[in-house]
């Protein structure tokens, strides 16, 4: 068929399903590090409050951007019912928001021991009123025979929301830049660079005690190898792009000639951090400021990547 | 069984827009809106200096047989009836837009509650609609199960769009298929479309 081919981005899902996405990976990956942090590294009550916190809000504010560009929401009710899984099993959006729904239900009962042992909640009226009833306090000491599955439940479902964000994308397979294994991949590893990096954020200011230092030290490491293997794969998409179809050319330029993906995303989201880490790592740093500076620098870095990614999905139409 | 397919000849489509128009009116689209057609006939020019040709190309929903619109709905709204025809179920419908991101012929657009209260207001009473959904061509499925053809079809001045049944051999629709006259659109992407095209470009001088 001899056809004349028109080339478009698109504007249906555009810088709010970017937040979306970013809010679901950092959200659910800060959980799953937190609760495995406390489960197999070092008992710490407030990073597991705050990595609980951080998911079900993070999660909730980015399921609110979707929410509120349905058109007609009162039909969402559909997939938040469980047996969406079974009766749309090739749907990624019905899998998220059960991962979503199920991260926040585990994350919060496995928090909640922790909650009711904290004397801040204690003094905020409606959360006390709250954790305080016969029924929480019940639930409370259940989870507590049970921490352990819980946190695992919890983790499982945020290893989803964060490996959802990339294969819903790679789910659209007229977009070169989308369909293709690189993405999901791609997206759960920013996912858990950008959590190290809120978590680090985290450590070094509200929650910086001095006893977990070595937890701190592992969380940098492993943003390290986080972002170099981020970078590897940036690289092996680029290698993909450049030679592929002319949906993925068209991406690639887009995309390559853009200086906030160019130096907005590669180089200050990602080259810097990873030089001020590696310098940290190696030699180590005077000052906390290089480390907090680099984690800023990935968390912007992180929705960077999804935005132009949003916006750069080139479809080859022939007309 | 049967499996409805459509094939569209380029060489006798004349651009009225007709099919547009009766799509429109039959199934009560968003007319006011030029990307929220059903189906759209895009007029191209083809060639340099005085030797420019204008080619008409028609598009609709190609009614896959690995539709990725279905796959990816999450609702379930986007359903394949066993005669091939895709469509939706309003009802069901949430409007999250992911068939739209997946389909790779730009054929499903939304239909918002702002369009409903225009289209109440431009098609009066008879207005169908009763929810807001990610909207598409139907084949005119409600026409076709009373024996007749899809609307674009039966306004087609030119008989440029051809409608049939792929599983019956003496059908012609079948047959310029089969020939290999008809050829698909983008079938690499694997989406088995059931919309067929009879190319114009080698024909020209």
């Amino acid at each position: 068929m001899d056809v004349n081919m028109t080339y478009a981005t698109q504007e249906m899902w555009t810088w709010w399903l970017a937040i979306y996405l970013y809010f679901g990976g950092l959200g659910a990956a800060t959980l799953a590090v937190t609760f495995l942090t406390d489960m197999y590294l070092k008992p710490n009550r407030y990073l597991v409050i705050w990595g609980a916190g951080a998911g079900v809000v993070l999660l909730a504010l980015g399921s609110l951007m979707l929410f509120g560009h349905l058109l007609d929401k009162t039909a969402v009710l559909t997939i938040l019912n469980p047996m969406a899984l079974f009766n749309q099993s090739s749907a990624w959006i019905a899998w998220g928001t059960q991962f979503i729904i199920w991260m926040m239900v585990w994350g919060v009962l496995y928090a909640l021991p922790y909650v009711r042992e904290t004397k801040f909640p204690h003094k905020v009226p409606v959360i006390r009123d709250l954790i305080d009833k016969p029924f929480v306090i019940g639930t409370a000491k259940l989870v507590q025979s049970f921490h352990r599955g819980v946190g695992w439940l919890a983790v499982i479902n945020g290893v989803g929301v964060a490996v959802y964000t990339g294969l819903l994308l790679q789910s659209f397979p007229a977009v070169a830049l989308w369909h293709n294994p690189a993405v999901p991949l791609l997206f759960t590893v920013s996912a858990f660079s950008t959590a190290m990096a809120f978590l680090l954020v985290l450590m070094y200011t509200l929650l910086h005690d001095q006893a977990d230092e070595h937890v701190r030290v592992l969380y940098e490491r492993i943003d390290l190898v986080l972002i170099a293997a981020e970078l590897v794969i940036l690289f092996s998409l680029y290698q993909y792009l450049k030679n592929g179809s002319e949906s993925g050319v068209r991406s690639m330029e887009l995309l390559w000639n853009d200086y906030g993906w160019l130096i907005g995303f590669i180089g200050f989201g990602l080259i810097v951090p990873f030089l001020l880490e590696l310098k940290g790592v190696m030699r180590g740093w005077a000052s906390r400021v290089p480390i907090l500076t680099a984690s800023v620098l990935v968390l912007a870095g992180g929705y960077l990547l999804r935005h132009y990614f949003m916006y750069a999905g080139v479809y080859a139409y022939p007309w | 069984m049967t499996h409805y397919a459509m094939v569209i000849d380029l060489n006798t489509c004349v651009g009225c827009n007709a099919c547009m128009a009766a799509c429109a009116m039959e199934n009560q689209t968003p007319v006011w809106n030029e990307g929220k057609w059903r189906t759209y006939v895009h007029d191209k020019e083809i060639g340099l200096g005085s030797d420019v040709q204008r080619r008409f190309f028609p598009r609709l929903c190609n009614h896959c047989d690995n539709p990725p619109c279905m796959t990816v709905c999450p609702t379930g709204a986007t359903q394949k009836k066993d005669n091939g025809i895709v469509f939706v179920d309003q009802e069901l419908c949430m409007g999250c837009g992911a068939c739209a991101m997946a389909c790779p012929y730009h054929a499903r657009v939304p239909v918002t509650r702002r369009d409903m209260r225009e289209g109440r207001e431009f098609y009066g009473s008879d207005y169908r609609r009763t929810s807001p959904s990610m909207d598409k061509c139907s084949f005119c499925d409600h026409l076709v199960e009373q024996g007749r053809k899809p609307a674009c079809v039966e306004t087609c001045v030119g008989s440029a769009r051809m409608f049939g049944d792929l599983d019956d051999p003496d059908d012609p629709v079948a047959q310029m298929v089969a020939s290999g006259a008809a050829r698909a659109l983008m079938p690499h992407i694997g989406t088995r479309p059931n919309v067929y095209y009879i190319d114009d470009i080698r024909w020209r001088s």
